[in-house]
């Protein structure tokens, strides 16, 4: 399962879970975007599912260990929902991929998958992190999100409560983001890369 | 102290501080401080500072949104009490604390090391060959892409497809900054991968390297983990008495 190119591919994708950060930063996006590397590496390593799974799942938490070691000390916390997303990206988002890869784009099943996977997953990504929100965090991230709770509670909800609806409503965009990026981003990945990490000789 | 051995502490002072109420925490507290004045020694002010910086907005948004917005505490919301202020601001002093006491620790046990290098450090960790290689490759492909990030977003720039500051342009073509750092980390795998490692024999040389040097847990190390365990223990104590 672990070949020297599927490790590489592994660490590549938890750098990229690093780099995105920075980018975001760099462009002022108010956005998270943590979770690219593990979407893609599901993508790179499928039609293993199995395999695509671990691998996703191993660069999801070298990246949280070495984001939050470095950088955010909060995102550890986040371990399941990267368990979660790893599980999604092998099992259902990479089965999309010979309409990523498309040529020429087949932009409406392109569009489609992307929109379908990436609010599946923010729903689920949604359901796994609100305890760690309510219990942690309070129900308040830092982010916008934090009205949401607070306008829920407001209605009465129980804390709990209040997070998932709020997490249910902002998670799936942003997954969506993700989603879509992951498949550009596989799109744009040079094909003699990917054969090398399935362990399948490279298509022309 | 050793890197074990602080993994170890920190992971015992953390599920303590999990599970702590608001003395429990004040007793975590007393002893990531005496951790902090020991052992990390000048460098507890960093730890403190940076502890405080990611903490204090938090702590701030959450006073805001608990005390300000809402004015009553969870517990009040769920058994559908009136509430008070001061309820909900004991809450967010106990969730501000424990995050503040999460933050610190890790920084406090991270800069004991400040004056080693990563690779050192990974290398005298008691872990499988394995997480430890995978550790190594991604720490050094963070360096290739945080220098494909910058050298990309300059171009970017100066090529007018995104911005400085926050844009339109950038929401739309931010993208491309992400596809052009991803490709030239490809390119950059690539030619390790066919031409650089094999020449160097970098992978076969990288696993008897990190091998090497695991350093075992040292006394200094048990006495922290005492302490710990003495503090995981009042915690825990607390709790069974409260619930009973």
């Amino acid at each position: 399962m672990f070949t020297t190119p599927r490790l590489i591919a592994i660490a590549l994708c938890a750098a990229l879970n690093f780099a995105v950060g920075a980018v975001v930063y760099l462009v002022k996006l108010p956005i998270y975007m943590e979770s690219i590397g593990t979407i893609l590496c599901a993508m790179l390593i499928f039609p293993d599912r199995w395999a695509a799974f671990v691998c996703a799942l191993i660069a999801g938490l070298a990246s949280v260990a070495v984001i939050g070691l470095l950088v955010n000390p909060f995102l550890p916390w986040f371990s399941l929902t990267v368990l979660a997303i790893a599980l999604i990206s092998a099992f259902v988002t990479a089965t999309g991929d010979g309409v990523y890869r498309a040529r020429p784009p087949q932009l409406l099943a392109f569009v489609v998958r992307v929109v379908l996977f990436g609010v599946l997953t923010g729903v689920v990504a949604a359901i796994v992190s609100a305890p760690v929100v309510a219990y942690l965090f309070g129900g308040v991230t830092g982010s916008g999100s934090a009205f949401l709770v607070a306008f829920f509670l407001k209605t009465g909800e129980t804390l709990m409560r209040s997070v998932l609806w709020s997490g249910l409503t902002a998670d799936p965009i942003d997954k969506v983001l993700q989603v879509l990026i992951a498949a550009l981003l596989f799109r744009a990945t040079p094909a003699e890369f990917i054969a090398m990490v399935r362990g399948v000789p490279a298509k022309a | 102290m050793t890197p074990n051995g602080a993994v170890l502490f920190v992971v015992i002072l953390i599920v303590a501080a999990m599970l702590a109420d608001l003395p429990g925490l004040v007793v975590i507290c007393a002893v990531a401080a005496a951790f902090a004045v020991l052992e990390t020694r000048e460098n507890a002010w960093s730890a403190l500072r940076r502890a405080a910086l990611l903490v204090l907005p938090l702590a701030a948004f959450m006073l805001a949104i608990w005390v300000g917005l809402i004015g009553k505490s969870p517990l009040e919301i769920e058994s559908g009490l009136p509430g008070s202020r001061t309820s909900a601001l004991l809450y967010v002093a106990t969730v501000s604390l424990r995050l503040f006491l999460i933050v610190f620790v890790l920084q406090a046990v991270l800069l004991c090391f400040a004056d080693e290098s990563p690779f050192s450090v990974i290398r005298s960790l008691r872990a499988p060959l394995g997480v430890k290689r995978l550790l190594v490759l991604t720490l050094s492909l963070i360096e290739t892409l945080r220098h494909a990030v910058g050298r990309s977003h300059m171009a970017l720039v100066a090529s007018g497809v995104i911005t400085r500051r926050l844009s339109l342009r950038n929401l739309g073509h931010g993208w491309i900054l992400i596809q052009s750092v991803w490709l030239t980390a490809i390119t950059t795998v690539l030619g390790r991968l066919r031409d650089k490692w094999p020449a160097e024999n970098t992978l076969a040389l990288l696993e008897p390297a990190l091998a090497q040097q695991e350093r075992p847990m040292c006394a200094r190390d048990r006495v922290w983990h005492l302490v710990a365990l003495a503090a995981a223990l009042f915690v825990f104590g607390r709790l069974i008495l409260g619930t009973a």
